[in-house]
């Protein structure tokens, strides 16, 4: 009986551990680990998104294929950039069946391609460059969902209250009409900064990162991948300094989006315009919320360009890939890109949906009844392929967190712009990135 | 138990009754660890693992996704010294350390000295005390950036009173406001905590030596400072080393502060931890290696403030009390010295014929006996106490 009882406890003792230790290290790549994906149909598909979904878009596709989707909604792009980072970081551990991948960090999550399933073409179905975007190695590994061109939204009552024109041709005219540069736009903004209590523009990093969208070889040498010494590259310099000059100016408030007083710039009546890429015309709705006035001007500097937009794609080692794929597919299509656009202005990247009526002649009521949709899709027209931008490295993303860093020390009066620049290019030498 | 004591003792050890003995002595040696080693096993996975994993990750260069590259030797810890906003968030992280750990120990002390005293429904005021600890101290940083923000409750003030008036967001812009802004989030969380700590410490301290010296006539805040004090020294020890190390490691209130998270625009509120953080998994996917050297090299840095500061909170914690050792010897030849002064005394005495109290004096190293007797302090000190003397040891 004795050796019975101790050997067991022994054992259990033993057991206990290795249990204890087994569920400790399986917790968490559960739902992810087996990856391949057998084709067998799921219950439910996850969609990791930041956006609000149509709920009828989700019922279409459970009424089709009998699978409920679910939403992993995040606050933001950064958290779900996030998530996504750790968990292709693990094999996947944690990820949703279909992610939404933003342009500004496409690059990253596609180190290793094969992370991503390769989805079937589509052909025809977007916008030329939206899905070069998409393609990593002659492979599909993103559909597209909405672009980012860009427009200026300006508060009509505030330049009214200055003595400016407030009318949209009016204001387009006032910051330089067709042939507008961000010169002529800055140039406005000092006219206006100097007739009113409020600023021109909420941070003059906004249109400083639209300047730098366009620009073919920003950071890096599309050649090699390496980083280009900051202290000779004179076309983000040149930029650097018109915009830290008006910047020490006062034409801007140093509050760009994402900071935590943005909402409470909107309800105070702080900045006149705000460069407004389709997709934050929801956003600055919510922020803006009671604020009349706001409306979309049909102009911008330097032709027109894009900012954003982003990818449904879906990370090869989920178990569902085939018909996280089918899901990818369902949300991209034209229809889904209407249904989207109403729900929360994301303007499309499909072909079909922008010529959609309901698209470019839905009146917004925010924005003072303006066919909001017609307006981007005439500056999307107008852009053209240099919206697609220039090359991102691997390093795009940090240098320009430097760079706009600088921006704002001017902006908070901390720096004069040439002390922001030279400080700027310090830290850039400091990284060795050109060594 | 008591059959596991018994087994070795019984004789005849042949055929089945060796194994069991075996078994008994196995069971006797082994059992124990075994059932202390699911802590052990899983801290050598989530512990002691990732530590010396780290020194591999900080010898490479490593990318977040394609992983191991090429062997870079100490080149990451050089490159990291070589790095301004590195220097920056030491900086940071010890001015936000400076201004949470002195009022800190400061209002607990104070508080706990107050939780003390005979309250009323005092479960209640204990627990008050502990509320601020349950909010998350992601929850807590999102209300104060709204509190210390442009357009929060504090900054209106603040311009009110003529101060700052060219700065829109000076808990924002000003470096040392900012590091006041986090400090102020990190006491928030944490003076009720560690005063239900000091309170703890506080109960242990003999009753008797605040009864004996209120009637010496000692008040409060004497009491407080030669009693109290002294006498949760160890306790003080503990709670300034934990909060060292935590409070060095601050990372969530800096990385709520602001929309970004990145510390500011200037490197303002960027502390190590963060700093480590947006190197390794911010913006630069290849740079785990150098976030690696940065967790050696402040791991290092801790270990050396820690030291500094326990050496130092040991000297505050006894400068009322000073604690000259006194040797064993010593001690014994001070009591012989006073017994054979007595005896002679007493001798006397009973030669010249007169009654004496002088025989008390032998019983004297009683330490209830001492803030009221006219032996100097030195001689014994306070915190030789039996009572506090197991504080000690925790």
């Amino acid at each position: 009986m004795r050796i019975n009882r101790t050997r067991g406890a022994a054992a259990t003792a033993a057991a206990a551990t290795t249990a204890l230790l087994l569920t400790a290290c399986g917790g968490g790549s559960a739902d992810a680990g087996s990856g391949g994906g057998s084709g067998e149909k799921p219950e439910t598909l996850t969609v990791a998104a930041w956006m609000d979904f149509p709920q009828e878009l989700l019922d279409g596709f459970e009424e089709e294929n009998g699978i409920t989707v679910e939403i992993n909604s995040f606050p933001d792009g950064a958290s779900a950039q996030t998530v996504l980072r750790n968990g292709l970081a693990s094999n996947g551990a944690g990820l949703s069946d279909v992610h939404l991948v933003e342009l500004d960090w496409w690059t990253e999550m596609m180190a290793v391609p094969e992370d991503w399933a390769t989805l079937p073409e589509v052909p025809g179905r977007w916008v030329d460059w939206k899905q070069s975007q998409g393609t990593v190695d002659d492979e599909i590994k993103g559909y597209g969902t909405d672009i980012g061109p860009l427009a200026i939204a300006y508060d009509a009552e505030l330049l009214a209250a200055a003595g400016l024109p407030s009318d949209p041709e009016g204001f387009a005219e006032f910051v330089g009409g067709e042939d507008a540069t961000w010169d002529t736009f800055l140039e406005a903004g000092r006219q206006f900064t100097a007739a009113s209590d409020a600023t021109w523009t909420d941070s003059v990093t906004t249109p400083m990162q639209a300047a730098i969208n366009l620009l073919p070889a920003a950071f890096e040498d599309p050649e090699t991948g390496e980083a280009l010494p900051l202290a000779e590259n004179t076309a983000v310099r040149d930029y650097f300094m018109d915009f830290a000059t008006a910047a020490e100016e006062e034409v801007s408030s140093g509050i760009a989006i994402g900071h935590a007083d943005w909402g409470a710039g909107f309800q105070s009546r702080q900045w006149a315009t705000v460069i407004t890429p389709a997709w934050m015309t929801g956003i600055i709705e919510e922020n803006a919320a009671g604020i009349t006035g706001w409306t979309i001007a049909d102009v911008f500097p330097e032709g027109g360009g894009n900012w954003g937009g982003s990818f449904f794609s879906v990370p090869a080692a989920g178990p569902n890939v085939e018909w996280a794929t089918k899901l990818a597919d369902y949300l991209t299509s034209p229809e889904a890109a209407v249904a989207m656009f109403l729900e929360n202005g994301q303007f499309p990247s499909q072909l079909e949906a922008i010529e959609d009526p309901t698209v470019s002649e839905t009146a917004n009521e925010f924005y003072g009844g303006q066919t909001v949709g017609g307006i981007y899709g005439q500056l999307a027209a107008d852009a053209g392929e240099a919206a697609a931008g220039g090359y991102r490295g691997v390093n795009f993303a940090g240098i320009q967190t430097l760079v706009m860093d600088g921006l704002k020390r001017v902006e908070d009066g901390s720096q004069t712009p040439d002390e922001a620049w030279d400080s700027v290019v310090e830290e850039f030498d400091a990284l060795g990135l050109t060594d | 138990m008591a059959s596991i004591a018994a087994a070795p003792r019984r004789p005849g050890p042949t055929g089945l009754r060796a194994v069991t003995r075996r078994a008994s002595r196995w069971d006797v040696k082994v059992s124990p660890y075994l059932y202390i080693s699911p802590f052990f096993l899983s801290f050598a996975v989530f512990g002691i693992f990732p530590i010396a994993f780290n020194v591999v990750v900080a010898m490479h260069d490593w990318h977040r996704r394609l992983g191991k590259g090429d062997f870079v030797g100490l080149d990451n810890f050089r490159w990291v010294l070589e790095q301004p906003a590195f220097w920056t968030s030491l900086q940071n992280t010890f001015s936000i350390f400076a201004l949470s750990i002195v009022p800190q120990l400061a209002l607990a002390l104070a508080i706990a000295a107050v939780l003390d005293q005979n309250l009323r429904t005092r479960t209640f005021w204990r627990m008050s005390v502990l509320v601020p600890f349950v909010v998350m101290p992601v929850a807590s940083a999102l209300i104060f950036a709204q509190v210390f923000g442009q357009f929060g409750l504090v900054t209106p003030l603040i311009h009110q009173l003529g101060l700052f008036e060219g700065v829109d967001s000076p808990f924002y812009q000003e470096r040392l406001l900012s590091h006041v802004a986090i400090a102020t989030m990190v006491n928030f969380r944490w003076t009720g905590y560690n005063a239900l700590i000091f309170l703890a410490a506080m109960q242990a301290v003999p009753r008797e030596l605040y009864e004996a010296s209120t009637l010496d006539g000692s008040g409060r805040l004497r009491q407080f400072f030669s009693i109290t004090i002294p006498n949760i020294r160890a306790t003080m020890i503990f709670v300034v080393l934990t909060m060292t190390i935590g409070g060095l490691q601050i990372f969530d209130e800096a990385r709520m502060f602001d929309g970004t998270g990145t510390g500011g625009s200037n490197d303002e509120w960027l502390t190590t931890v963060l700093y480590l953080f947006t190197l390794g998994f911010g913006e630069w996917p290849d740079r785990l290696g150098q976030a690696a050297a940065v967790a050696w090299l402040f791991a290092a840095v801790i270990v050396v403030f820690t030291l500094l500061n326990f050496a130092l909170t040991r000297r505050i914690a006894s400068t009322k009390a000073p604690r000259t050792k006194i040797p064993a010897a010593q001690t014994k030849r001070l009591l012989a010295e006073k017994r054979a002064a007595a005896a002679a005394a007493e001798r006397a005495a009973r030669e010249a014929g007169v009654p004496t109290l002088v025989g008390t004096v032998s019983r004297s190293g009683h330490p209830d006996a001492l803030p009221s007797s006219p032996t100097p302090s030195s001689t014994v000190p306070p915190t030789a106490s039996p009572t506090s003397q197991k504080g000690l040891d925790r």
